[in-house]
């Protein structure tokens, strides 16, 4: 019987410790589908509602990067980079790298049209959720 | 002087390379390089190759290319200068040797985007006709072996100078409609594999996650034997992170008859690794023009120690059996 708690702790391990991300804009980008986001991650679409769209990325091995690639773009990082190789033939970049959450944040208040991800928990005030998706 | 200025700054692009995690802000092989905060971007690509048929060897400098792009509010620009067949020595059994040089630089790419919105954009130059899969990404380096399936060289032109429109839908599943219009001369058709004046085409392409299937169609006036020529050309390409399946079969007609009556390949790229590749094509087609049916399979192997940077390997069986040949290649872009 003691046991139980732990038997439950285990099983619902995965939800408790889950961790929570968001993609954000400023309050210029109101609504945006996973796969308008997947485009413009993707530069298929570079323009929006007539607003310059700016993806930011976190640095290549970040966590929060890893999961936003496997679970909102649904593609690996090797996939991933032949795709950016064939874009260059084709004149498109990849989105702009930023260094931590933070500075993510300070570029989106400051740009808009500027979109980034980062966990929930570290979200500042004035931002704006556009897609939430979890580990 | 500018073949020289040319040549020069592909010696020296090398040396601005960085093994850096920030793709973006610096130079990483395969991704180009920016110049300044300019929206000036520079690359290119090469490839060297070696063919083995029954009565010969061909050794040959293919492509050597250098690409500029860039984007500025809702234009964008792509200029592309190429040496094409630039030395090709080829050692016969039966006569004497030959060696070819081409120092010509031939326009390759040169067009301007305009982004009306998310969903519209046009083009005005001269740009890959956009059909099927695999003319999209011609190059030796970004394909998946180093010969061409011969439906891209038989269908239809693959350039076209003129003007395109594209109206994209995203969604969970993405519908592209490409318009086509040339009617005018072509900027640089000294290598296209038709020379044309007038070109009209629309291509239709469904995506949806891992699945892509396009539909082609168009009409070209031939200046070289003043007809006009017809082609239909369906395609799919399935995606995975191991496997790439993916097939093209069209039809050509004009003045009533097949010109081409089919032509098409089935190809599977099997991903061993990041690194090993293997690739079995079947491709089969009947044209009229030249009076010759033909099967081919093809057995390949891939290495790209660097996803921008491939050794490749193949080997072709015909059933035109003087057609049997062996081939290889190392390709870079930068």
């Amino acid at each position: 019987m003691k046991k139980f708690p732990i038997i439950l702790l285990l099983l619902f391990h995965p939800l408790l410790f889950s961790k929570e991300y968001a993609i954000i804009s400023n309050k210029n980008i109101n609504n945006l589908t996973r796969g308008e986001i997947k485009a413009i991650y993707l530069q298929k679409i570079n323009f929006f509602n007539n607003l310059k769209m700016v993806p930011l990325n976190l640095s290549a091995k970040n966590k929060i990067r890893t999961s936003f690639e496997k679970k909102v773009l649904k593609m690996n990082i090797n996939r991933l980079k032949s795709y950016w190789i064939k874009q260059h033939y084709l004149g498109h970049r990849p989105p702009i790298t930023m260094k931590s959450q933070k500075s993510v944040q300070k570029f989106i208040t400051n740009v808009d049209g500027a979109i980034g991800y980062v966990e929930i928990k570290n979200l500042q005030n004035g931002m704006n959720i556009l897609y939430k998706w979890s580990d | 002087m500018f073949r020289n200025l040319f040549f020069i700054f592909l010696l020296l692009l090398p040396l601005f390379a960085n093994e850096s995690e920030d793709e973006s802000s610096f130079y990483e092989l395969g991704n180009g390089l920016q110049l300044g905060n300019l929206p000036l971007y520079i690359g290119g690509y090469a490839s060297l190759d070696y063919k083995k048929s029954d009565d010969a060897s061909r050794y040959r400098v293919d492509d050597i290319a250098l690409m500029s792009y860039g984007n500025y509010d809702k234009f964008s620009y792509m200029a592309e200068f190429e040496f094409k067949e630039f030395y090709t020595f080829t050692q016969n059994d039966d006569k004497p040797n030959t060696t070819e040089k081409n120092t010509k630089l031939h326009t390759e790419r040169l067009y301007l985007e305009y982004n009306i919105n998310e969903n519209y954009i046009l083009r005005f130059g001269k740009y890959n006709t956009p059909i099927g899969y695999w003319n999209m990404l011609p190059v030796n380096v970004l394909r998946d072996t180093s010969s061409n399936p011969m439906s891209t060289e038989l269908l239809f032109p693959k350039f076209i100078t003129g003007a395109a429109a594209s109206y994209t839908s995203y969604g969970d599943s993405d519908i592209v409609v490409d318009v086509l219009l040339q009617q005018n001369d072509a900027i640089d058709d000294s290598y296209n594999n038709y020379k044309m004046d007038s070109h009209y085409g629309v291509g239709v392409t469904y995506t949806k996650d891992d699945l892509s299937l396009k539909l082609n169609l168009g009409n070209f006036h031939n200046i070289e034997d003043k007809k006009r020529y017809s082609y239909a050309m369906i395609s799919a390409k399935y995606t995975t992170q191991s496997i790439d399946i993916s097939g093209e079969l069209g039809t050509q007609k004009s003045e009533g008859e097949f010109t081409t009556k089919y032509a098409g390949y089935l190809q599977s790229v099997y991903n061993f690794s990041d690194q090993h590749l293997g690739i079995i094509r079947l491709e089969s087609y009947d044209d009229k023009k030249n009076n010759e049916q033909d099967n081919i399979a093809i057995v390949g192997y891939t290495y790209r120690p660097l996803y921008p940077v491939a050794l490749k390997a193949e080997y072709q069986l015909h059933s035109l059996h003087t057609n049997n040949q062996f081939l290889c290649s190392f390709s870079v872009m930068f």
